[in-house]
């Protein structure tokens, strides 16, 4: 998967693009560690152009949520796919990460669109 | 587990300080004047007369390195290498083929009939040196890759010797199919995508008149969802259980297993199905942790899924599961899944889904539950076109009678 790093005011955006799998779980959670590692407090996870995620990719959203909670921070998802808005929905990840449909409502952090 | 120096085998002897050489050449005085140019070298000398007696000491002594004359009666120095390359125990012998007349021609006729280098007869003692040194950095070379393959090998079979033995393991805690109390009927079906699975179920007694039974799926692939699984099911214990909650609500097991196992560090987590059944009210109680693989299909052929969204355990402390009672009537049957059923793709990556499967449970309902698992499975096996599924699969079924 390819993860593109892009800083926007208040918040970083992950441009995320592939499979967010049990194979590309280390590249996922390295890039996302790192922010935190240098206090970013808001994450943005742009998920436009991911396909598919599985248990393992689940459990890697809610370890991420989890832990920018510990510093105060917080996690968001940017417009998921269809197929990938469902299986999110089945396992109630919207729950812990709220789904916005443009970077700026997912700045704000209000209007939650899913 | 074994100390390491004493669970592994002696490593490969290691070659000796001295090389050593076979000579095979049929004309005793070159085989004479070679033998003493190769001594003087420091080198071990080993000589055969003909290209049958060589064979035989290669095979008994494996030489590093063989020197071949190309004329010789009855058997050539080309077709000694011929029989080398075909003999499984000596193919990596490093061999170089010595002629007087090395034209090029020959040297590639040399060369593809299984000579690694050449020598003229008429070589300097300088080239001679050169090329044996070559040789034998070959022979070493080949060597040690040779070993590093055994001990691998080793290894490997090692590894999966432990792995079977702890997948026996993990089969072990599986239930006895067959009558788990007066009026329920239990059967199972279990594929695990690995020698050891992530999945695991079980029917268990709460008291003298109420069952639970589960199905839960750790996330991940390979030992360590297996070994968090099978703990996972101790905990799942009735003896164990009653130690931590006072009835058998599943929605109360869940809350305690949710605070007893959170996220690991690598984002790997559980998503379980519980339900129990009491034979006194004939109502199964269900509670799920993100699992979607469960449901009723009465006696009438409907089929109702038993599901309902919610987080998977560890994703978040103080999950509020809750409880969903339904009532079980005479004949209607229960099957617990793994998504790994429903998950199996086609060759063109289509899932078999849910739709599939219902099909499937409709049309066999009249079968009894010991037999339409395997047919489900075999379903889905026939859909994914391989008996390996890329994720663990397993069925369990339960009948009501009343």
């Amino acid at each position: 998967m390819q993860i593109k790093e892009r800083p926007i005011p208040n918040a970083v955006v992950l441009d995320l693009t592939g499979d967010l799998t049990y194979a590309h779980r280390d590249s996922f959670k390295n890039a996302v560690e790192a922010l935190r590692q240098k206090g970013c407090r808001h994450v943005i996870l742009n998920m436009t152009d991911v396909r598919f995620v599985d248990s393992s990719g689940l459990g890697l959203l809610a370890l991420i949520s989890q832990n920018f909670k510990l510093n105060q921070g917080k996690v968001s998802m940017l417009r998921p796919q269809s197929y990938v808005r469902e299986i999110l929905g089945l396992a109630n990840i919207p729950k812990l990460i709220p789904v916005f449909d443009n970077e700026q409502d997912a700045v704000n952090g209000k209007a939650q669109a899913a | 587990m074994e100390p390491a120096t004493a669970s592994h085998k002696p490593a490969a002897p290691t070659a000796p300080a001295v090389a050593t050489v076979l000579l095979v050449d049929d004309e005793p005085v070159s085989r004479l004047s070679m033998a003493a140019r190769l001594k003087r070298m420091g080198l071990r000398v080993l000589e055969a007369k003909d290209g049958k007696e060589g064979l035989a000491i290669l095979r008994r002594e494996r030489p590093d390195l063989t020197i071949l004359d190309w004329v010789m009666p009855e058997m050539d120095g080309p077709t000694v290498c011929e029989q080398v390359r075909q003999d499984p125990d000596i193919l990596s012998s490093q061999i170089i083929l010595m002629t007087s007349h090395d034209q090029p021609e020959q040297i590639a006729e040399g060369l593809a009939r299984g000579a690694d280098d050449f020598l003229s007869k008429a070589a300097s003692k300088q080239e001679v040196l050169a090329r044996v040194q070559s040789g034998l950095r070959a022979a070493s070379l080949v060597r040690s890759i040779e070993s590093t393959r055994d001990e691998l090998r080793a290894k490997q079979e090692e590894l999966e010797s432990e792995l079977k033995s702890a997948g026996a393991y993990i089969q072990s805690l599986l239930p006895v199919a067959g009558d788990v109390g007066p009026g329920i009927h239990m059967a199972w079906t279990y594929r695990p995508s690995l020698a050891l699975g992530g999945d695991l179920f079980n029917v268990s007694h709460w008291d003298d008149h109420s069952i639970y039974f589960y199905m839960l799926d750790a996330s991940g692939h390979g030992v360590s969802p297996a070994l968090r699984a099978a703990s996972f099911a101790t905990f799942l214990r009735a003896e164990n259980l009653r130690h931590c909650i006072t009835d058998n609500d599943p929605a109360a097991m869940l809350r305690e297993a949710n605070r007893r196992y959170p996220l690991t560090e690598d984002g790997s987590y559980f998503t379980v199905w519980i339900g129990s059944y009491d034979r006194t009210t004939h109502q199964v109680r269900y509670a799920t942790a993100g699992h979607g693989g469960a449901l009723i299909q009465r006696k009438d052929g409907s089929i109702e899924w038993l599901t309902s969204v919610q987080l998977p355990l560890g994703f978040e402390m103080n999950t509020p599961y809750d409880t969903t009672t339904i009532q079980i009537e005479d004949g209607d049957r229960m099957v617990l899944m793994s998504d790994g059923i429903y998950e199996a793709p086609a060759v063109t990556g289509e899932l078999w889904g849910t739709t599939r499967l219902t099909a499937t449970l409709t049309a066999h309902r009249a079968t009894p539950i010991a037999a339409a698992l395997p047919t489900l499975m075999a379903e889905a096996e026939r859909w994914h076109g391989s008996p390996v599924f890329p994720d663990d699969a397993a069925l369990l079924g339960l009948e009501f009678r009343i």
